[in-house]
């Protein structure tokens, strides 16, 4: 008998969470947000239903101000897949044009991601969502089970949530209820930077080290993806080799310092850090619109 | 046979005794056979005695003079990061090694003088030091970078019929004792340093700074990199205003060759800006 390596293990649970979803629900979407973790979530959804490709489309949330690449990344993807993506932007935020300049990170967020994803479920219908959330990434998304049910106002409530012992989910939805699942809950960064690494996954170039234009604000290096991004008076973006570790919207995503420009390269710093990958997201050091808060009222 | 194992003491006696054997009337191949030098080694100290007489017969000591490799003092030092924090009161585009050697004899005391040799060495000890582009090299290579540099770079700075002038700016590395410095510099004729520290990153204002003085210098062409100076305005019409100064953008694919870099396409980076 032919042991498993961890990750194989990781694969199998996660390849059969998504084919549990697709036995038991009627409409399930895979929100695809254009990192990594999504980047891996794809693979195995394409590994998990072959030779046919996925059945369910992919639901880009967008805020208008993800990093140039992305957008380019996102579409190149969705070409060669053949899956169907579909795009939603809050039409609201539109209208106001909410920024995360003017309006802040905390209302940005709020308009634009939470209630553009509400909006986007609602619109389409769907009763299951896809989500490439990690334990590992923050603590209220460390106790989140496997299948996360929300409420028809897409509420979650952490003291209710359902025991999945042995890998047994129960997928029975009251009315009105839809579920967020994570097949990659029990993945670590470094797991997803091994899996990308041996399976050969192609990713955001943003990942890896380059040199780009930054700012830097509170301590934060934020890159000039483009026009729109209002310099201080005198300021003047440097050049710095760096890469992302997460990848969000771009005012609202810091970069870190790094020589690692090949993906063994990125393993090995990987190895030696002692920080999360979400330091660099802006929105998680708002105290006032805490992960678990921000979940409660229906963030992904 | 090789002398090279021996010490200068012995070598230095041993060109002393050769002279004397040729003065003695010996040929020059009988010297070397007797002192065991080689018959040019015989020949050279012959002709040093021609010119110099007995002193100028012995071989130079090896190595640096005692001292000249000795490290700065903590005055020194503290005068030095305090320069380097401020322009230089004369139109330079930067504190050279130089005239930081200078301004320690000058302001410190004969006994706190240094040589510019032992500042630079601090420079490079303190990250302070960058490397210029082998601009050569650059030229020679089969790139897009290469031919960047051949098609656009050469003929704009053969029009101005100027030396081009390497500029930057960079982040330092982070030293016992220093937190991370921000550091503007310029490389001119000679690929002399001449360089400015910043506990920030540097404004619009300092790099105006360092482009006026670059001018006053006679600079009229500049490569430069390390900074986005399309983004700022006040950069923009400050060149606008100076039409003579020729300032051209590195791509960054010009200064690492990275696998990132080759794996995005590197001439997707190449954006030479001249003064609009």
């Amino acid at each position: 008998m032919t042991t498993l390596t961890h990750l194989q293990r990781l694969e199998a649970e996660s390849i059969q969470i998504m084919r549990e979803v697709v036995a038991e629900t009627d409409n399930p979407v895979m929100l695809y947000s254009v990192g990594k973790d999504s980047a891996v979530m794809l693979h195995l959804a394409r590994k998990a239903f072959a030779p046919g490709p996925p059945p369910f489309p992919l639901l880009h949330v967008d805020t208008r101000w993800k990093f140039r690449a992305m957008y380019a990344f996102r579409d190149q993807v969705a070409r060669e897949t053949g899956m169907e993506l579909l795009v939603h932007i809050n039409p609201e935020g539109i209208e106001k044009d909410i920024n995360p300049f003017t309006h802040g990170s905390a209302i940005h967020t709020d308009v634009m991601k939470t209630e553009g994803l509400k909006q986007a479920l609602d619109q389409y219908g769907f009763d299951a969502a896809f989500g490439g959330a990690r334990r590992d990434e923050e603590k209220s998304r460390a106790k989140e089970r496997i299948f996360s049910f929300r409420t028809a106002q897409h509420r979650w409530d952490p003291k209710n949530q359902r025991p999945e012992l042995w890998k047994l989910y129960n997928t029975r939805r009251h009315k009105g209820e839809s579920i967020r699942v994570f097949p990659l809950s029990n993945w670590t960064e470094l797991d997803i930077w091994q899996y990308i690494y041996l399976q050969d996954i192609p990713i955001v170039p943003l990942y890896y080290a380059a040199e780009r234009p930054v700012v830097e604000r509170d301590g934060t290096l934020i890159m000039v993806d483009d026009e729109r991004m209002p310099l201080e008076p005198g300021e003047v973006p440097m050049m710095r080799k760096v890469r992302f570790r997460t990848l969000g919207c771009y005012p609202l995503t810091g970069a870190i310092e790094s020589e690692a420009d090949t993906l063994p390269a990125i393993i090995q710093e990987m190895l030696l850090t002692r920080t999360s990958e979400r330091q660099g997201r802006v929105i998680d050091h708002d105290s006032a619109a805490s992960m678990e808060k921000k979940k409660a009222e229906g963030y992904f | 046979m090789t002398t090279k194992h021996l010490s200068p003491e012995i070598i230095s006696e041993r060109r002393l005794q050769a002279v004397r054997l040729r003065l003695d009337g010996m040929t020059v191949a009988e010297t070397a056979r007797r002192t065991g030098l080689s018959p040019p080694t015989v020949s050279a100290a012959w002709k040093a005695f021609r010119e110099g007489g007995w002193e100028a017969v012995p071989v130079r000591p090896r190595g640096r003079p005692t001292g000249q490799g000795a490290t700065l003092g903590d005055t020194q030092r503290r005068h030095l990061e305090r320069w380097l924090a401020e322009w230089p009161s004369d139109d330079q585009p930067g504190w050279s090694a130089r005239t930081l050697a200078q301004a320690l004899g000058g302001n410190t005391g004969a006994s706190s003088a240094a040589s510019p040799r032992a500042v630079e060495h601090w420079l490079a000890q303190q990250d302070l030091k960058p490397a210029p582009l082998d601009l050569a090299g650059l030229e020679r290579r089969r790139s897009p970078a290469g031919r960047w540099y051949r098609q656009q770079v050469l003929p704009a700075v053969d029009n101005r019929d100027s030396h081009l002038w390497q500029a930057g700016a960079r982040v330092c590395a982070a030293t016992p004792g220093h937190p991370r410095r921000y550091q503007l510099f310029a490389h001119g004729k000679r690929d002399t340093l001449y360089t400015r520290c910043f506990t920030a990153p540097p404004r619009a204002d300092d790099y105006l700074q360092l482009f006026t003085r670059l001018k006053a210098e006679g600079c009229r062409a500049m490569l430069f990199r390390g900074a986005d100076l399309t983004a700022s305005p006040e950069i923009q019409t400050w060149l606008r205003e100076h039409p003579d100064l020729l300032l051209i953008i590195a791509p960054p694919d010009v200064l690492t060759a990275t696998s990132a870099a080759k794996r995005r396409g590197a001439s997707s980076h190449s954006r030479p800006m001249e003064r609009q």
